[in-house]
């Protein structure tokens, strides 16, 4: 196992050096100059070069890749144009509500989904069945924009039930916490909830109508234990690959919910940053989030490794 | 030496006019009550909450509660002393002596006095993001414990003007802020408001400032200026970008004050009790400029058969429906230095016109580039602007991007003939600001020594009257040949729990002088 996750982390190496190299691209390659936020529509052409210079985006291309790599190395992503801080403690003061809002996002996606999913696949054909992706298909269909903003119409503004969109950190309170991120993980959740449901029924139904399956029904095992202990864990494999591609869908969505219910994490960062041209702070993002995701995709590798042998020994 | 005081101001500036502001107040209670959080939402968070470092609106919204500076603007956009109690200033206008209000404290308790104010102008001379604000300074000195002595290195008569901007303000800090690196700053001020917390990307925290002395010399709140006097323990700034939730936030009352909101939102809420619909206008003029490099725009005749054509009503009304009002002044109605002169060439409407000056202009039929930033109203106004020069034959293409993609190419010689934007501060804080966007060829990225020679002028220009005059020939000027194309002014809604007491409109969402009902 151990030969396993250093191969897969070599293979990650290139892939963040390309990353990098597409992170520092981004200046150059966005049009839209930074210093012409920090100026009005009075601004000299003077102005405007002292700015740029004193921002550094004067300097010939190499100098400032050269400047870009010898800061990454030393793990240090720059400092924010507007914000007038380090990146790195930018992305690390939001990164709890983005993370909770994945985490529970993903809690909702996986269990919900994979039940629906079990439940489809259980009652092929019936009522249940045809609801269920029904459902589902309405979950991928729907914008996470519209949706979040119906739910807050139906349960802030209707009902009261949950704020229209103040965070509360969960070390100051956990009910406050879980009030202030449920819609937005639910909104977030939706369309991976509707998305692993169906590979959840369609996994399962492969599974079911193997040999093996047959045999276990004809053992006399309940149903029940037949799908979870025999079923289940054969379909195992295609849900986590789905389950590793959601999580990656949340970070992105998650750019999305936090700005409709006014969450102050990674997403608000980014926007804020790209509408600004604050490049250090999209560079930065850019490398963080990608590291983020080969983290996901080498988790879920492993785990392929855990639940499918054959993995391990290829 | 002639004494500037509030008062002269005051009495040089009495044509102005109130009409331009809404002072229509939210529902007066009998009396002022003290105590209560107040949460205001934001569109977006501040780039700092260091005033001298940043220009942003949603900045100001914030810091102009913590900050104060020696002059600032009332509510006509006058300039009146605030942190000082006035100025000397030598006949040849190359020097002056503030003299400070005695007994102003800083939030961490410190009494202000002429060191400070050194200190804060020497930084921003250094650092602000205006420095070039102070670029005419030669010299400034603590002449006494509370006099503050400064020499021009040649006259500048906006220089009052400068010092009293709410654009990027020349705020006070304690000097032993002042000289600190700019990332170790605390956000100590003398405003009555005092910080608190600041949550990045979620919402700024302020308190009333207990030892907050209101300015003696008011007896009202009046602009930036005035008699600042906080019955609101705390403020709450949050962020939210999203229409919808901070409509939503006000409904269920997690929010006291919307800074903004669309039209159709504020109509669906004008029936609402719980909440009242306040109507901020002017907030600024909106414009279209040509771009004077490219041909067919470097023309006269084209620029004058454009400005011929356009019905500047039509277009405010698709753009700014409800929210706009016709006016062809640079700057808005109650600047002492507003004038009708040349506004005759103000929306025009007149095709058959349109059509001579375009026989005898350049324009051979060839596809304008017209550039847009990418939110609704300006878009509206390009696609309109479109039509309508689309019907004497003029061939339009509009480019649409965001904000910083579009100002960066708008100030470049090529790539673009139209654009069109609002201009805010600038007809607010008056004629130098306004002009210095034309003087040396930036806005139209090329240089017409007429309006040079004018903007010196003004600058050189110490008597009120002259200035004026001055002002007059300008518009003029910038009319007869249709230097830019002025459409109206336009504004915002605001809404404002009923919870809200005595909440006058104005460029911030400005708490002192409020309360909350019982």
């Amino acid at each position: 196992m151990g030969h396993f996750i250093v191969r897969r982390l070599l293979i990650s190496v290139p892939v963040l050096v390309l990353v990098s190299l597409m992170s520092f691209a981004v200046i150059w390659l966005v049009p839209g100059d930074p210093a012409a936020v920090f100026l009005d529509a009075s601004a000299t052409p003077q102005q405007l070069a002292q700015v740029r210079h004193q921002l550094g985006l004067d300097e010939p291309f190499h100098l400032q890749m050269l400047a870009w790599y010898g800061r990454i190395l030393h793990g240090d992503l720059g400092r924010s144009i507007l914000l007038n801080r380090s990146v790195t403690a930018a992305i690390i003061e939001r990164l709890p509500v983005t993370l909770s809002l994945t985490a529970l996002s993903l809690v909702f996606a996986v269990v919900m989904g994979v039940v629906a999913g079990l439940l489809a696949a259980m009652r092929h054909g019936g009522w249940a069945d045809q609801s269920i992706m029904v459902l589902a298909l309405i979950g991928l269909s729907v914008p996470e924009f519209w949706l979040g903003l119906m739910l807050i119409f139906a349960f802030a503004v209707r009902l009261h039930w949950f704020p229209a969109g103040n965070f509360v950190p969960i070390n100051e309170s956990f009910a406050g916490w879980w009030q202030s991120m449920a819609l937005p993980a639910f909104t977030l959740a939706a369309v991976q909830m509707g998305f692993i449901a169906r590979m959840t029924r369609s996994a399962m139904l492969e599974v079911l109508h193997q040999d093996f399956i047959r045999t276990a029904n004809s053992k006399g095992l309940p149903w029940s234990v037949v799908v979870t202990k025999h079923g289940l864990p054969n379909a195992l494999v295609p849900i986590l690959t789905v389950i590793g591609i959601v999580t990656g869908g949340l970070l992105g969505g998650a750019v999305v919910v936090e700005q409709v219910f006014s969450l102050p994490g990674v997403g608000r960062l980014v926007i804020g940053a790209v509408l600004s041209r604050d490049f250090p702070v999209i560079q930065g993002t850019l490398l963080f989030v990608a590291v983020i995701y080969l983290l996901i995709n080498l988790i879920v590798d492993v785990l392929y490794a855990v639940v499918d042998p054959r993995v391990r020994l290829e | 030496m002639a004494r500037l005081t509030r008062r002269r101001l005051l009495q040089a500036g009495a044509t102005a006019s109130v009409a331009g502001i809404p002072l229509a107040a939210t529902a007066q209670s009998p009396a002022p009550r003290r105590g209560g959080t107040v949460t205001v939402a934001l569109v977006q968070a501040p780039p700092s909450l260091d005033a001298q470092l940043t220009s942003a609106q949603v900045a100001r919204d914030i810091n102009l509660h913590m900050y104060e500076t020696l002059y600032a603007r009332d509510e006509n956009a006058g300039v009146v002393p605030d942190l000082a109690q006035g100025a000397d200033v030598s006949k040849d206008g190359m020097t002056y002596v503030f003299a400070l209000r005695p007994g102003v404290k800083f939030h961490n308790g410190k009494t202000m006095d002429a060191k400070d104010v050194v200190a804060s102008l020497e930084r921003f001379r250094k650092i602000g993001l205006a420095s070039i604000l102070l670029s005419g300074v030669d010299t400034m000195e603590a002449s006494g414990p509370l006099e503050v002595t400064v020499r021009l290195k040649k006259v500048q008569s906006n220089f009052l003007d400068t010092l009293s901007s709410p654009g990027t303000p020349l705020a006070i800090y304690p000097a032993e802020e002042a000289v600190k690196d700019p990332k170790d700053f605390k956000f100590i001020g003398t405003g009555p408001m005092k910080f608190v917390e600041y949550a990045p990307d979620s919402h700024a925290t302020l308190e009333r400032f207990a030892d907050y002395v209101p300015n003696p010399n008011y007896t009202k709140r009046d602009g930036f200026a005035g008699r600042k006097e906080m019955f609101i323990d705390r403020a709450i700034f949050r962020f939210m970008p999203e229409s919808g939730a901070r409509t939503a936030a006000i409904k269920t009352g997690e929010v006291l004050i919307n800074e903004t909101t669309d039209g159709p939102t504020a109509k669906q809420l004008g029936g609402d009790p719980s909440v009242q619909v306040l109507k901020l206008l002017p907030f600024a003029l909106q414009i279209a400029k040509f771009n004077h490099s490219q041909a067919p725009c470097d023309d006269v005749n084209f620029r004058r058969a454009v400005t011929a054509c356009l019905n500047a009503e039509e277009t405010m009304e698709i753009a700014f429906p409800d929210i706009y009002k016709l006016d062809g002044g640079l700057v808005y109605g109650y600047s002492p230095y507003y004038t009708k002169a040349g506004t005759e060439l103000y929306n025009q409407n007149n095709q058959a016109k349109a059509k001579e000056f375009l026989a005898k202009s350049k324009y051979k039929g060839e596809t304008l580039t017209f550039i847009v930033d990418n939110t609704r109203p300006p878009m509206d106004t390009a696609t309109d602007l479109k039509e309508q020069l689309g019907q004497i034959g003029i061939k339009i293409d509009i480019k649409v991007a965001d904000w910083p993609t579009v100002s960066t190419l708008g100030f470049k010689p090529e790539g673009w003939h139209f654009w069109t934007h609002g201009l805010g501060i600038e007809p607010y804080e008056g004629p130098a600001k306004l002009m210095s966007i034309w003087a040396n060829g930036i806005s139209q990225t090329k240089d017409d020594p007429n309006i040079d020679k004018l903007y010196a002028d003004l600058l050189a220009e110490l008597d009120m009257d002259k200035r004026k005059a001055i002002f007059a020939q300008f518009q003029t000027y910038m009319y007869e040949n249709a230097v830019v194309i002025p459409l109206g002014n336009y504004g915002m809604f605001q809404v404002v729990s009923s919870k809200i007491k005595n909440f006058v409109p104005y460029r911030i969402p400005r708490l002192w002088g409020t309360w909350l009902e019982a």
